[in-house]
Parts: C-alpha cells; sequence; structure tokens
C-alpha cells in the first residue's frame, strides 16, 4: 500500500479499547490529557501530533489484542516509552491510537549468575543501574536522558550516549525480546545466551528499528561488573581545531580506550553556564574536551589520567582540570547534561543535528560547520560524544532573523550539513534515530535498493501499516 | 599575605542513605571529600595569593585519611599543609576542634588571615570558625560575600545579612568565614594534583602544638549528644481540582472556607 488513508477512532472502538484494559487505562475526549502524548523531546510545534485515544496496556496479551483489532478496523498505533526521544519517533503521526508502555514497568529478574536482567519495556533505565548496583553490577547501554528514559525506548532507537567510545550502544547489551507484532503474535526472539546463530538476527533487526516493526514487552539486558573507580578530565583549548585534533589522537594512541570523550565548543559551555546562573570559569578557553576514564584500581587510574593529561599538554591543551570525586564529577557533568536545555533556552527556534563521522575525520568535520553556519547568518554550536565520531551541532536561529527566513534556511544548512558528512564516510543520525524528523533525508545515505528492501521487510511484519506508519520512510 | 585556611573532610552525602533505625548516616562506602563550603575558602585564599602574592596553609583535623584533602586544597593552589592527627583530638566538638585548630595557627605567627568555610556539612553548626577566632584573640566576621579592599592593617568586606549586605572594615589579622556568594571553586589541575602528591603533609599531636589534653576530644567537649530524633513532617492539604466552569465557584467557596478555618484569612 502506497497511501496512508485510515479509519478514525470512533466511541464504539474507545468501548472495546477499554474492555481490554479497563477504562481508567484509556485516554480519549481530554485534550489536556491527551497532548503529552503528542510530541516528544523536540521543541518545534511542527512535528508534534494529538492521538486520538492513549491506551496505557500492562500485558503483551493485551497489546495483542490491541493490535489486532486495530488491523481489522485499520487504525495506526503509536508506541510509546518516556518521551525522550529526539526524532519524532513516538509522536502519532497519522493520530490513532498512542500505546504507552508506561505501566509495563517492572524489573522480573536480576540473574546473577548469567549477568543478565530480564525487564519491562517501561522501567526508567536509571532504575535499572540503580537496582543492579546491589550486585556490584551496571547495565552499560544507557544515553544522556538515563534518568527519564525508558529502556523499551532505548532498545527501539538503539540508543547511543556518552560512554558509548568505550561500552558500544543499547543494542550490544539486548541479548533476548518478547515483541508484539504489528499483526498481534507474541514472540520471543533470543535467550539468555551469549551466543546463537539460528535464522536470522531478528534482535539486531528490533533493535533501532523506531517502533515500527513490533512492540517490546520484555527485554532480556546483559550486565557489566560495575566499574569502582572513576576520574573526569576537563581538558581546556586555546580553539576548536586544538580540542578536535586530540580526539583521534587519544583513541589513536591505542593505551587507554576511555569511557566517554566529550567535545564542547565555548558557545555550548557558555550557554550552559548561564543556564545554571553559574559564572563562567574558562575565559581561556575556546573548546574542551571532557574525558572519563573507569576501572576497578585508583592507582591505575591515576596514571591513565595522568598519561592521558600529559598527552594532551604536549598536544597544546592550556590546562588539564581533575574530576576525581562525586561533587567535582557532578559539577562537570551537569554543565555538559544541560546543554541541550540551555540551548533550547537561548533559542526555540532551532534543529538539534546527530551527525556521526569516521573518528579520524572528526576534526575535518567541525571547520566544514563553521564555513556552513558563517554562510548561512545561522549558530551552529557544537557539543557531544566526539570519542565516538558523534556530534550534536545544534542549528540556531540568530535572534534578528525571520521565522519566515529561518524555515527556508534550515532546510538549506540541514542539507549541506548532511551532504558534507556524507562526504566525509559519515551519516545523518547516530543515536536520535530517523523518526519523521529526518526521513526526506534518507535517501542522501541509504541506496535506493537499500531502502526498497527496507521497506519490504517493513511490510513483511506489518501488511497493513498499522505499526507507527510514517517513520523511517513512506510506504 | 599569609592565609591559613582550616578545613574538614566529611562524608559526600549526595547519595547517603539513612539508617531508619538509628537516625544516623550509614557510612559504608561512602566517600570522603572536602567540606563543599570550604572550597570557597580555598578559592578565596587562592584568589587573593594569585592577587597579593603570599602564600597559603592549610590546616585540617581528623583522621589520618583527612590528609587526601589537605593534598586537594594544595592541587586547587594552596602551598602546604598540616593535618592534626592523634586519638587525644578523637571526640572533640567544636569548642575542643577550635581550640586545637587555633593552638595549631599559633605555631604559624604572623599570619594576616584565617578563612573558614560558612560551616561543614555534616555538624551544620558554623562554629569553629568563630571559635578559632575567640581562641586567638582576633576580630572575625561570618557571611562573607565580598572582599573589597585588602589594606596593610584591614580589609573592607562585605557580609550578608538578613535584611541585605553590612559593609565593614576589619583589622587584620582576622577570620573571615565565608558564603557561597563569594566565588566559583575551581577545579584542582592536573599540573596541581601532581605538585600535591609530591608534597610532604605534616601530621601534629596535641604536644606538637601544645595543646593542654583536658581541652580536647570528649574530655575537653562539653556538647553531648543526648538524643537524635526525626522531625515529623505533617502536610495536611486539600486539592480542589474544578472540572469545568460550574464547579469554579464551588472550588472557590470551598478554598475560603479552608482558609478560614485555618485562620489564614
Amino acid at each position: 500500500m502506497s497511501d496512508c488513508t485510515y479509519n478514525k477512532v470512533t466511541q464504539e472502538i474507545v468501548d472495546k479499547l477499554k474492555d481490554i484494559v479497563s477504562a481508567k487505562y484509556v485516554v480519549y475526549d481530554d485534550p489536556e490529557k491527551l497532548e503529552p502524548y503528542s510530541h516528544d523531546e523536540i521543541v518545534e510545534k511542527s512535528y508534534a501530533k494529538m492521538p486520538e485515544v492513549v491506551i496505557k496496556p500492562r500485558t503483551a496479551e493485551e497489546i495483542s489484542h490491541v493490535m489486532k483489532l486495530a488491523n481489522i478496523e485499520r487504525i495506526p498505533i503509536t508506541p510509546r516509552g518516556a518521551g525522550s526521544g529526539l526524532s519524532g519517533g513516538a509522536v502519532p503521526l497519522y493520530g490513532g491510537i498512542l500505546l504507552s508502555v508506561e505501566r509495563m514497568n517492572e524489573i522480573l529478574e536480576i540473574d546473577k549468575e548469567n549477568l543478565m536482567a530480564v525487564v519491562e519495556p517501561g522501567v526508567v533505565t536509571n532504575d535499572i543501574n540503580e537496582k543492579v548496583k546491589e550486585y556490584g553490577l551496571f547495565f552499560a547501554g544507557y544515553p544522556m536522558s538515563v534518568e527519564s528514559c525508558f529502556i523499551g525506548g532505548n532498545v527501539a532507537e538503539n540508543a547511543g550516549g556518552g560512554r558509548a567510545v568505550k561500552y558500544g550502544v543499547t543494542g550490544r547489551y539486548i541479548l533476548g525480546l518478547e515483541v508484539v507484532t504489528p499483526e498481534g503474535d507474541i514472540i520471543n526472539l533470543g535467550g539468555k545466551r551469549v551466543k546463537d546463530v539460528v535464522g536470522y538476527d531478528f534482535i539486531k533487526l528490533m533493535v533501532g528499528s523506531e517502533g515500527t516493526l513490533g512492540i517490546f514487552t520484555k527485554i532480556i539486558i546483559k550486565l557489566l561488573p560495575l566499574p569502582t573507580e572513576k576520574i573526569d578530565l576537563l581538558v581546556l583549548f586555546k580553539d576548536v581545531e586544538t580540542a578536535v585534533q586530540m580526539v583521534p589522537k587519544i583513541i589513536g594512541n591505542g593505551k587507554i580506550i576511555p569511557t566517554s570523550m566529550e567535545f564542547i565548543d565555548r558557545f555550548s559551555m557558555q550557554t550552559a553556564y548561564k543556564y545554571l546562573n553559574e559564572p563562567y570559569p574558562h575565559e581561556e578557553a575556546g573548546a574542551m574536551l571532557l574525558i572519563e576514564i573507569d576501572g576497578n584500581s585508583k592507582t591505575q587510574l591515576e596514571e591513565e589520567y595522568e598519561t592521558i593529561g600529559e598527552f594532551c599538554l604536549e598536544n597544546d591543551a592550556i590546562d588539564v582540570l581533575v574530576a576525581d570525586n562525586y561533587t567535582t564529577q557532578e559539577r562537570v557533568w551537569k554543565v555538559r547534561r544541560n546543554i541541550p536545555e540551555a540551548l533550547t533556552a537561548y533559542s526555540s527556534s532551532k534543529s538539534s543535528e546527530d551527525i556521526v563521522v569516521p573518528l579520524s575525520n572528526i576534526p575535518k568535520i567541525l571547520p566544514e560547520l563553521k564555513v556552513i553556519a558563517d554562510k548561512y547568518n545561522v549558530l551552529i554550536p557544537c557539543f557531544g560524544h566526539a570519542g565516538d565520531g558523534n556530534i550534536h551541532s545544534t542549528i540556531i536561529k540568530k535572534p534578528e532573523m525571520e521565522i519566515e527566513e529561518w524555515k527556508v534556511t534550515l532546510e538549506e544548512v540541514r542539507s549541506e550539513v548532511y551532504k558534507k558528512v556524507v562526504e566525509l564516510g559519515g551519516t545523518i543520525s547516530g543515536e536520535h534515530g530517523i523518526g519523521h524528523k529526518r526521513k526526506k533525508y534518507l535517501d542522501m545515505v541509504l541506496e535506493p535498493v537499500t531502502v526498497e528492501l527496507m521497506k519490504r521487510v517493513k511490510l513483511a511484519f506489518d501488511p497493513n501499516n498499522i505499526l507507527n506508519p510514517g517513520k523511517i520512510f513512506d510506504l | 599575605m599569609k592565609i591559613i585556611v582550616p578545613i574538614k573532610q566529611v562524608p559526600e552525602t549526595s547519595n547517603v542513605s539513612m539508617d531508619p533505625e538509628t537516625g544516623t548516616m550509614i557510612r559504608d562506602g561512602v566517600e570522603s571529600i572536602i567540606n563543599p563550603l570550604d572550597l570557597y575558602a580555598i578559592e578565596e585564599a587562592v584568589n587573593l595569593k594569585e592577587e597579593h602574592g603570599g602564600e597559603i596553609l592549610v590546616i585540617s583535623m581528623g583522621p589520618a585519611k583527612a590528609e587526601m584533602a589537605i593534598r586537594e586544597a594544595i592541587s586547587m593552589g594552596c602551598d602546604d599543609g598540616i593535618l592534626l592527627s592523634n586519638k587525644e583530638f578523637a571526640g572533640s566538638d567544636t569548642l575542643a576542634t577550635s581550640y586545637a585548630l587555633s593552638q595549631a595557627i599559633k605555631k604559624f605567627n604572623p599570619y594576616d588571615l584565617i578563612i573558614c568555610g560558612e560551616r561543614a556539612t555534616d555538624g551544620d553548626t558554623g562554629q569553629v570558625g568563630p571559635g578559632i577566632a575567640a581562641w586567638l584573640d582576633i576580630p572575625f566576621t561570618t557571611y562573607v560575600s565580598n572582599i573589597k579592599e585588602v589594606n596593610e592593617n584591614s580589609m573592607i568586606v562585605q557580609r550578608m545579612v538578613e535584611t541585605g549586605y553590612e559593609i565593614l572594615e576589619i583589622e587584620t589579622p582576622c577570620l573571615l568565614t565565608v558564603i557561597k556568594e563569594i566565588n566559583y571553586p575551581r577545579l584542582p589541575s592536573m599540573r596541581g594534583k601532581l605538585l600535591a602528591k609530591k608534597k610532604e603533609i605534616k601530621t601534629w599531636g596535641p604536644d606538637d602544638i601544645g595543646a593542654k589534653k583536658d581541652y580536647l576530644g570528649l574530655e575537653g567537649s562539653p556538647t553531648r549528644v543526648v538524643k537524635i530524633s526525626k522531625p515529623k513532617v505533617s502536610r495536611g492539604g486539600e486539592i480542589l481540582m474544578p472540572k469545568n466552569e460550574s464547579e469554579l465557584d464551588k472550588a472557590v467557596d470551598g478554598l475560603i472556607e479552608y482558609l478560614q478555618k485555618k485562620e489564614i484569612i
């Protein structure tokens, strides 16, 4: 099917939904209560869309019934975790039913012998770590929004985050899934097995499928022993070029793989300090790297940070500041975590980009962004997980630009940024996903045949295009 | 300028849990850090040194591991540190602690200035700073938010009071306790850390500072913890939520009635 014509949600359908989950878990005809489900963390209102009805099931069986009903009635379903996404993945583009997993929030099992846990999709990711900490374990695949996001959303988006340099992204830690398919079947993929090569790797297919291929109802995650020590370095450089040239050098040095290596430019840092109402203490710095290392021996970590620190100083760092306890670490990370919100406070006319390039090309992409920013008279402050090649360049409207001009300019800037990224072997999203925000740019980075195969995969799972239509690509 | 900064090592309390039965803190696995409010005293001392030259001595009383706090202060820019650590000091309250610290400070006469944090985040008394000044018989002032002028024999400081700010001139040598508003403490630099690592930190006992033993420890401490109790939180509230316009008047009436009942209006 090429068109997306769906039926409207009628009172009769609402009654059927109420039969499935009980009336109090169905929200209908109450705009105030529906509104929070109409958007994710993207600030621009144009990406939002109101659901016709919100349903909050508790079990896979309930979801299965809802899916089957939606197929019969031809009503789209959009699954939703915490709504902390940044590509519109959880936005009900065609209205219909919004299915929130917020009530499915139990940690079902912590399996110490296998170093695994079984969780439901609505568990706040941070809660998993709080819980398994007691056993000296941790879940390494978590993103920056760890305190609000749900694990189900992390899996759907294959979330990344600050620690991907050393630990990789969410997908690396997903060993099993219970999934309700778009036609309402409940299937089990993978399991508590470290090795498994039977058939196609559907787990890999499901992870990062942005809620288009199934709704996860149980997730088996791999846990790691929790490192007992960590040290953060805030390394100041005179300018962006000097800072970013350091990124591949540190990784390429091969001696130490940091847990994370964040790049922050002066504008991002200053805006965050201002937002936090604190004086900006690094006047002399044009850019900085926030480098974290972790391990189990304080002595060894001290040697490691001295190695990295000396290496930075040899390569023209102005100063290396050290945070080796919770208080000082929280001080530096608080600033980093608040950058996105600070930039939003600075200007709500902005687009958070999520570009990623091979690490060795990080020093090449940043000057290109500067050229584009100057050419179009916009701001593009940059920050992000430089250590894994992922930079959150944020395109921001200058106050004097008219909003109509901005709309046109933004499209041009985005296209030009993406073009440069592709030239440098990169792609348009590292961890936020395509959603509906970036789908029109998909053909810049994927071959037509690949996109066609993806569409066929989608239709194989979801012949009626019921589940999260309009995301990644249009059928 | 010769500046002395007394600091305290405290447990990192952001992530601490309380034992519900005893009402005390569960200290297992809790990091020890410089009392966060002492960081402002250290920063102010380093700023003054950067502007006027001189040297900064950090002094702390506590167990052997409090040496780490002194090294951290040195890595922020202080020059030297002394640790008062001995079983005779154990159990000291604010009176005995300020006595011991003042005895140690006497060894460094002449000095120009003593800067303390506002209070420690564990004991929360704010008494040790003024206590030191009293034992040394030097002028002091608390809640300083800005050092406006440093003169030959005096300084002009601004302090925060309930109704605003006071500006006063104080003779040196003197003691100031400073508040958060005064500055933004720096992070220690790696160069500072390396320097601090190599530094020898002297540990002194009562004999080294000529302290009277009956002024120290439990014996020198009139303060007794008699009982620890948790304050009861009683928040009785009513939520009046009008669902539509017709219920609005009813809700307003309800609010008025509630406020009258509480004798607020």
